[in-house]
């Protein structure tokens, strides 16, 4: 209906960029200062994503007089990652 | 009221901001940012395009000034014509 | 402006927002996010929902370069505008 989704298919469009990561390690940077590394498996046109040995860093203000920034991960061998949190999506490789 | 009586009176919002195409606007988002900028034109979605545009922060500061940009519509509040920016 | 000058005005302008992405497709852009982070880089890709691929891209924080990405993903409703650099 609006022109910008009739904008001339372009000849890549821009999820086929995570269609080139299946299998690849990936580097996703999430919604709550959240990011996470993994195998991508599966994913959708919301960006939700299956990650394999995942790895999530959580950043956190330590504390809040020096605004000293800390972290911590958590490991998943199976995670799915809803799409709506999604903010950036790498190859692991490009960071 | 006949449907004609209320055409000439009427100026839909989309006409409104359509007639804004060319000239200075000041649009206000949901949150407390506002830019200030020529209007190149806009979609069905009020997703708009803008040129000589100037950012303004909270604290009505100028942040960024951009050539030309597309503004999305997703936080867009409010499109103020011949708006000279934050007061 | 006269009822059919306005609407062959409309009639230009549905597509000024589609014209701008193919103007500014390949060329150096601007992307500002809704929680202030800015991507700097080469777009190669747009869709409808805002969805972009930018290449050789550097992201800001408070103007300062944090990081690099040799061509990323950026999920559409995070973004503010796309801005010709």
């Amino acid at each position: 209906m609006s022109e910008i989704t009739s904008t001339p298919v372009p000849s890549s469009e821009p999820l086929d960029l995570i269609k080139l990561c299946l299998d690849e390690q990936i580097f996703v940077k999430l919604r709550g200062s959240r990011e996470m590394i993994g195998k991508l498996h599966a994913y959708d046109s919301h960006c939700n994503m299956v990650l394999s040995d995942a790895v999530e860093t959580i950043y956190y203000v330590h504390d809040s007089q020096s605004g000293e920034i800390k972290s911590k991960t958590k490991k998943s061998e199976m995670v799915f990652v809803r799409g709506d949190s999604v903010i950036l999506v790498t190859d692991a490789a490009n960071v | 009221m006949s449907a004609s009586e209320v055409n000439t009176q009427l100026v839909l919002p989309l006409e409104l901001i359509d007639q804004c195409i060319g000239s200075t606007v000041w649009v206000l988002m949901t949150t407390s940012q506002e830019f200030v900028g020529t209007l190149v034109g806009f979609d069905d979605f009020v997703n708009v395009v803008l040129s000589d545009v100037s950012e303004y922060d909270g604290d009505k500061n100028i942040v960024s000034k951009r050539s030309k940009m597309l503004l999305s519509s997703r936080s867009l509040a409010m499109l103020v014509p011949g708006g000279q920016g934050p007061v | 402006m006269s009822k059919s000058a306005s609407s062959t005005a409309a009639a230009t302008t549905t597509s000024s927002t589609s014209n701008f992405l193919s103007e500014i497709t390949n060329s150096q852009v601007i992307v500002k996010l809704t929680n202030g982070l800015e991507y700097v880089g080469i777009l190669s890709s747009i869709d409808g929902y805002m969805n972009v691929v930018l290449e050789n891209s550097k992201e800001i924080v408070n103007s300062t370069e944090i990081r690099t990405y040799s061509e990323v993903f950026l999920r559409g409703n995070n973004v503010l505008y796309i801005s010709q650099d």
